[in-house]
């Protein structure tokens, strides 16, 4: 089975026919098994209300996931996301609430994001630094720039009377949140561009081989800038919403594990990191991995270091039915690749 | 000679530039970057934060060095094999708490305690070991799971120890002792450190197993095909790593005697950042424990430094991440121009004046003739790059091969031929020892011998180091050809010091005498560098006087007679300058005299470029390698000299038909063998007039017995 | 020489008249004394990290003082690593200051290093959580109180006749830090003496994420319609808490309760009913008791680790009601 079944996921994850095998298929199937078994097991799992929370609550996770794989794909990684949300959204509330119109402050707010992720594609592109380490180094620039220089403080309230932040993070549409409808629409937006624009064809020929990418003629360097800028200006999104939904940001968010988890969603989806994979349906599939796992817990009343511990041994065996069922073998195993 | 030719002389004589390239190729100055950097953050910190040199500050900084030394060669060792180990933060932490809780709650004896934490480090290890080397999960993906897994396992376990750990007081004078108590003003621990950094130095360096993590980082597929246990190797760098990881979280437990809830939280970055700043690649190969402590030590006293001075923690981390960017930055370029600027460099060209070649004109015996256009050819296209023949007692013919292999050609027709012997390297001068044993000169590893059992068995790769030399050039890199002196000795000339067998045509262009004569002695198996900067000595033939010998010096055409015994002990003479060619090598023919075989003949153009090194450094700076004049090699000939140097006879193959190309030939029974390094064939020629029954190994060790 | 000696004469002379000079003004000699004991002294500041608003204000709180009573206070800031104030600790031992002021990160942390510290004649305060050694000085919160009150609080209104349930969630910061187990013991007890009946259905922890606490909340929330109440744990985490039940539209049903060091953010969560009872423990009154502290303890030449003085500052409950400008303070950022 090995070798062609591996094969014939790795073409079928492509042509997008079938799961079986594929990473995303695994992940995808223990996804299922969980769902049906907390639903007769867990008497109020299955109610639409809960479903929709399950949703809500990892939204957030998938929105920053989706960006991620926007740079994943392409051979990179951005472990800033987190710290330049945070940096970006406090700076703009902190100038909206000493005074300046909320729209005008994260307009600058959105510049500083936008720069920040230029720096970052810019060191990656031309400094050529792997982006593993740029983004490790940069994560703590940022947010060091962030505090003190911009803001000091780490709680901060969401400015008073706005109210499409309010509607953003309470309202729904359709009996559906709104924050549920913004990640769809990210989703979307994220699929047309990596599907059908040359920009999202030229990521993939990227990721899969840079090299040869270039050699084509590909304008790799500024591509992999705009990239990062991407990312940085999802993030930023990402922060608007967390900023909505809980009527302000703390900046402690930055020294969380975050961006290890949204990271760890988009490897679980079956988006490599050695890039030229996946897609879209990738970060969905991880998305709800994950959400429906930590619902299920979260119902369950486990202590938050039983879930991790749980997460964990949930997250290597899929890891390991991907290897069982996709081996690597040491004659196609590239070299670096960690 | 001009005064402006003299001036050239002596710059190229006294300014030393072929050290550049030499020490530029060295492996210690790929440390050259973090090394700078580790003495401007000493300079920098050292100045605005006087404690730091204060005993006070040494003690605690040599301390905290201890554990995070280990901890950053911990995650070297798994990266050098090309993964990467994002648990070691939690792993410390189960460590501090298994330690203190063996010793703070159960009362354990200090051993077992140690003990059991070195076990816990290794099992942690060994599960990301087995995942990772035998499953073959993605190391930084498994890491990253199993970082979260063995924390929540910490912090599961933790609230049940904590307060007794910290109210428990281990009986123990060792323990306090390696937690407080110090020597020479530093604490225990970091002797600890040192002895184990140390013993991974000579591991990771100088070992088979420390080589083969190397092979497996820096080529995978490679060390797999060679043989290497992949997978093993893979798994018991976890292994190691957790054990390491133990240790160091053995001393920090000792030091800080308590274990908080964000104990070793975010180590990995801090300690990554160490190991990277040292140099180390993501990605596998290039490592050592040289770049993680120097890594080590910039981290420390960046963060202390940074705290001392009391900059908002933020801010600190701001700094560190600039240092981390512009170390890896500066790093990325050094790994990849490094390699350019040693070939731009290394390349030195030194001021030869050749003495004017001798031409047909003045010295009818150089006409060019066709003499050699009706030799026999012997294993045409079964051969490659038979640089040397051999003929032993019963007539057979060896001859070597590019391939590392020795051919035995048999007698008496030699359409017959066997593999005699296979060594492995580029096999180049040969000749029979008294035993009949066949004396080898193997290119990149020195002097061997093939007994007529087919035994191969290695005299010796290496001699004395010279003390000016800045490459070792104790490893004998390029033998070439040798003979065996009536006692038993073996001189063999190295050709070049500087060049392995794959460039030798290189070390012409610099021409400077990089070539030396070696004197293996059988009798106590000793080897000496008896003759020094020498150019490219080649051939060798041992005069019957049993105190001194003839060695041709390619580059410089000319022959020279070297006394190892006797009276003249020590002294060059030349015997023949102004050669027309190249010579290359030297032997004995029936009636006294020796064959020389010249391997390419000189040209008035590359004579005058000897005389200009600038002009041949530019062309090696400028153009590419294959662009560069290079002596011409394709055709020479074969001249025949008595031992006071007066040539007699030549022969050549004119039109290039049969045998234009020579580099050695042995004369047997009236024919001359002939070898070619660039050929595919051997040659077999009938000398006119020679004595039939004549052969080498019997007129010159004698009859066999 | 010569030259050397006229001056240093010169000198004491000049000071000799300044003296009598200063006589004969209205001497105050404690006054003096108060002054020359504490200037010039060295007092290191080791927070766990500069952002928090507790954190700032008492920094604000002891530089002012400093500045003006002419002590240095010099801060080392170990970015919430206990590991990197481990070794801040360890060298201002080393630089043996006239004080060090300590805030710990947990009970267990620095207990080694206090001793050390006692042993080598420093004295130490240490800040709102105590460790397992104790020191010359504490100043903090009562964080049993804390959790106490809200317990007490809890408990009134779920089992009163009008709610909705006995059912009440808690949301923990991560569970093995000790502010945390020291405010749920508090908690428990006070459940207890209420005489039982209020079930706990859920205790989470959101690792002091809003969005964490959020989640979790509506989790809850989905599963127990009718819960009565919540207890956060920490301010700045609790904001997660408020806004998922809001957003459920079950504000007046869920009684929140959260507690935290009274910096304005969180009076404005009370203002807008996403807290509905906030339990202060001042910054401002720590700030200004540990500055009292610092001025004695400086002044003080008792040695190091004679006495131990314990100051729990006190727990003000602040509701929509109780609210005033004045409950809460802007962080001073510019300090």
């Amino acid at each position: 089975m090995s070798v062609q079944a591996g094969e014939q996921a790795r073409g079928s994850q492509r042509k997008g026919v079938s799961l079986r095998f594929s990473q995303e298929g695994i992940v995808f199937l223990l996804t299922m098994l969980m769902f049906v078994g907390f639903s007769i097991l867990l008497p109020n799992f299955l109610t639409s209300g809960n479903v929709i929370a399950l949703m809500r609550s990892v939204s957030v996770l998938g929105m920053l996931a989706l960006g991620m794989s926007l740079v994943v794909i392409g051979r990179g990684v951005d472990l800033t996301m987190v710290s330049t949300l945070v940096v970006g959204v406090v700076w703009a509330v902190k100038m909206a609430n000493d005074g300046m119109p909320f729209g005008q402050a994260l307009f600058y707010g959105g510049l500083l994001v936008a720069g920040f992720g230029m720096v970052v594609g810019l060191i990656v592109a031309f400094a050529e630094i792997p982006p593993i380490f740029t983004t490790l180094a940069m994560a703590p620039v940022i947010f060091g720039i962030g505090n003190p220089f911009l803001f000091k403080q780490d709680t901060h309230n969401a400015p008073q009377g706005v109210t499409w932040l309010n509607e953003l993070g309470f309202g729904a549409s359709f009996g559906i949140p709104n924050t549920i409808l913004v990640f769809a629409a990210v989703a979307l937006v994220m699929h047309l561009i990596l599907r059908y624009t040359r920009f999202g064809r030229s990521i993939y020929a990227m990721g899969d081989n840079p090299a040869a990418a270039r050699l084509s003629g590909l304008p790799v360097r500024p591509i992999t800038v705009a990239q990062y800028m991407m990312t940085a200006l999802v993030a930023y999104l990402v922060g608007i919403v967390i900023l909505g939904s809980n009527s302000g940001i703390n900046s402690r968010l930055a020294y969380t594990t975050l961006v290890y988890d949204v990271l760890l969603v988009v490897v679980l989806g079956g988006i490599g990191l050695s890039g030229g994979r996946g897609g879209v349906r990738n970060v969905i599939v991880g998305t709800l991995f994950v959400g429906t796992l930590l619902s299920g817990m979260t119902i369950l009343n486990l202590s938050l270091t039983a879930q991790n511990f749980i997460k964990s041994l949930v997250m290597l065996l899929a890891l390991i039915a991907d290897t069982v069922a996709n081996p690597r073998d040491e004659q196609t195993s590239q070299q670096g690749d960690i | 000679m001009s005064a402006a030719d003299t001036l050239v002389q002596l710059r190229y004589r006294f300014l030393p530039d072929h050290v550049v390239g030499e020490v530029l190729s060295k492996r210690w100055t790929d440390n050259a970057i973090p090394f700078i950097a580790l003495l401007l953050t000493l300079a920098v910190f050292g100045s605005v934060n006087p404690g730091m040199f204060t005993a006070f500050g040494m003690y605690d900084l040599a301390g905290q060095i201890a554990e995070f030394g280990l901890l950053a060669i911990a995650l070297t060792l798994v990266m050098i094999s090309g993964g990467i180990d994002l648990s070691i933060g939690s792993v410390f932490a189960l460590c501090a708490m298994t330690v203190l809780t063996a010793l703070n709650v159960y009362n354990l004896p200090l051993p077992v305690a140690v003990g059991i934490t070195l076990g816990v480090g290794a099992v942690c290890g060994a599960i990301n070991g087995v995942l990772i080397g035998y499953l073959r999960l993605r190391a930084f993906l498994t890491t990253l799971v199993t970082l979260v897994m063995f924390r929540s396992i910490y912090e599961m376990v933790l609230p049940k120890f904590a307060t007794q750990i910290v109210l428990g007081m281990p009986d123990s004078v060792v323990w306090d002792e390696l937690g407080f108590g110090s020597f020479l003003g530093l604490p225990y621990a970091f002797f600890l450190s040192a002895l184990i950094a140390l013993i991974w130095h000579v591991v990771l360096s100088r070992s088979r197993p420390g080589w083969h993590i190397a092979a497996v980082g820096g080529a995978r597929r490679s060390a797999h095909n060679a043989g290497i246990n992949v997978r093993l190797v893979v798994c018991l760098t976890y292994v190691f790593c957790g054990m390491m990881v133990a240790a160091a979280a053995t001393l920090f437990a000792a030091r800080l005697t308590s274990v908080g809830t964000d104990t070793g939280l975010g180590m990995e970055i801090s300690v990554l950042t160490a190991v990277i700043l040292g140099g180390t690649t993501l990605g596998g190969g290039r490592g050592s424990v040289a770049k993680a402590l120097i890594g080590s030590v910039i981290v420390l006293i960046l963060t202390n430094g940074l705290l001392q001075l009391g900059v908002i923690g933020t801010v600190s981390a701001l700094i560190l991440g600039v240092v981390l960017l512009l170390a890896v930055w500066l790093d990325v370029r050094w790994v990849k121009n490094r390699q350019k600027l040693i070939d731009s460099s290394y390349v030195s060209p030194a001021y030869i004046k050749l003495t004017e070649s001798v031409n047909a004109a003045e010295n009818p015996v150089y006409a060019v003739n066709d003499k050699l256009r009706d030799v026999q050819t012997i294993g045409l296209g079964e051969v490659e790059g038979p640089e040397d023949v051999a003929v032993d007692r019963a007539g057979n013919i060896y001859s070597g091969s590019r391939h590392g292999e020795i051919h035995r050609w048999l007698a008496p027709d030699f359409t017959r031929h066997e593999i005699f012997a296979h060594i492995g390297g580029g096999t180049f001068g040969m000749n029979f020892d008294k035993d009949d044993n066949l004396v080898v000169c193997v290119g990149g590893m020195g002097l061997y011998m093939v007994t007529p059992e087919r035994e191969v068995v290695k005299l010796t790769d290496e001699t004395s180091r010279s003390l000016t030399s800045v490459i070792d050039d104790s490893r004998i890199r390029l033998a070439d050809d040798l003979d065996i002196a009536p006692d038993g000795r073996v001189f063999f000339s190295e050709a070049s010091i500087r060049y392995t067998v794959h460039d030798w045509p290189v070390d012409m262009i610099e021409s400077r005498g990089n070539g030396r004569i070696i004197c293996y002695d059988p009798r106590d198996k000793s080897t000496k560098t008896v003759l020094k900067n020498r150019i490219f000595p080649n051939g060798i033939v041992c005069l019957p006087d049993g105190e001194s010998l003839l060695f041709n010096e390619t580059w410089a055409c000319r022959i020279c007679r070297y006394w190892y015994d006797g009276k003249k002990k020590g002294q060059v003479e030349i015997v023949l300058d102004g050669l027309p060619g190249y010579p290359d090598n030297i032997n004995r023919a029936s009636d006294g005299n020796y064959w020389v075989c010249l391997v390419g003949m000189r040209g008035p153009a590359l004579d005058m470029m000897m005389t200009r090194p600038g002009l041949r450094r530019r062309m090696t700076r400028r153009i590419a390698p294959a662009n560069w004049i290079y002596p011409n090699i394709n055709t020479g000939c074969i001249i025949k000299i008595s031992a006071t140097g007066e040539v007699l006879e030549s022969l050549w193959d004119k039109g290039g038909v049969n045998h234009p190309m020579v580099t050695s030939c042995k004369e047997h029974e009236g024919h001359l063998v002939i070898g070619g390094v660039s050929n595919n064939r051997v040659g077999r020629w009938k000398i006119p007039g020679a004595d039939p029954t004549w052969s080498s190994p019997v007129d010159y060790w004698g009859a066999k017995q | 020489m010569k030259l050397k000696h006229l001056m240093a004469g010169a000198l004491a002379l000049a000071s000799v008249a300044g003296g009598v000079a200063a006589q004969q003004e209205l001497s105050n000699a404690s006054r003096d004394s108060y002054l020359s004991a504490v200037e010039g002294k060295r007092v290191v500041y080791i927070p766990m990290s500069m952002t928090t608003d507790l954190v700032l204000t008492w920094n604000a709180f002891l530089q002012r003082q400093a500045d003006e009573l002419g002590y240095t206070v010099d801060v080392r800031d170990p970015n919430w690593s206990a590991e990197a104030g481990a070794r801040a600790l360890t060298q201002a031992i080393g630089e043996k200051p006239d004080l060090i002021v300590l805030q710990n990160p947990d009970v267990q942390a620095y207990a080694r290093l206090i001793q050390r510290a006692t042993k080598a004649g420093i004295k130490i305060i240490q800040l709102n959580m105590e460790s397992l050694t104790q020191s010359d000085a504490y100043v903090g919160a009562d964080w049993y109180g804390v959790g106490h009150t809200a317990g007490e609080a809890i408990a009134a209104r779920c089992s009163a006749d009008g709610a909705s349930s006995n059912k009440v969630a808690v949301v923990t910061g991560v569970p093995t830090a000790p502010v945390d187990l020291f405010q749920m013991s508090g908690f428990r007890a006070a459940l207890e003496e209420a005489g039982g009946g209020i079930e706990i259905v859920s205790e989470q922890s959101a690792g002091y994420d809003p969005s964490k606490a959020r989640a979790i909340t509506s989790s809850v929330l989905q599963q127990n319609p009718d819960l009565c109440a919540v207890f956060g744990i920490w301010d700045g985490q609790d904001a997660g808490i408020g806004a998922a039940v809001k957003e459920a539209g079950m504000a007046e049903q869920v009684f929140v309760v959260s507690s935290g060091g009274g910096a304005q953010t969180s009076c404005d969560r009370v203002a807008d009913g996403s807290f509905d009872m906030f339990i202060e423990y001042d910054a401002r009154m720590q700030g200004q008791a540990l500055n009292t502290l610092v001025a004695s303890m400086l002044q003080s030449g008792r040695e190091a680790g004679s006495e131990k003085i314990v100051y729990y500052g006190p727990n003000y409950v602040v509701t929509k009601d109780s609210l005033t400008p004045a409950s809460c303070f802007t962080v001073d950022e510019d300090q």
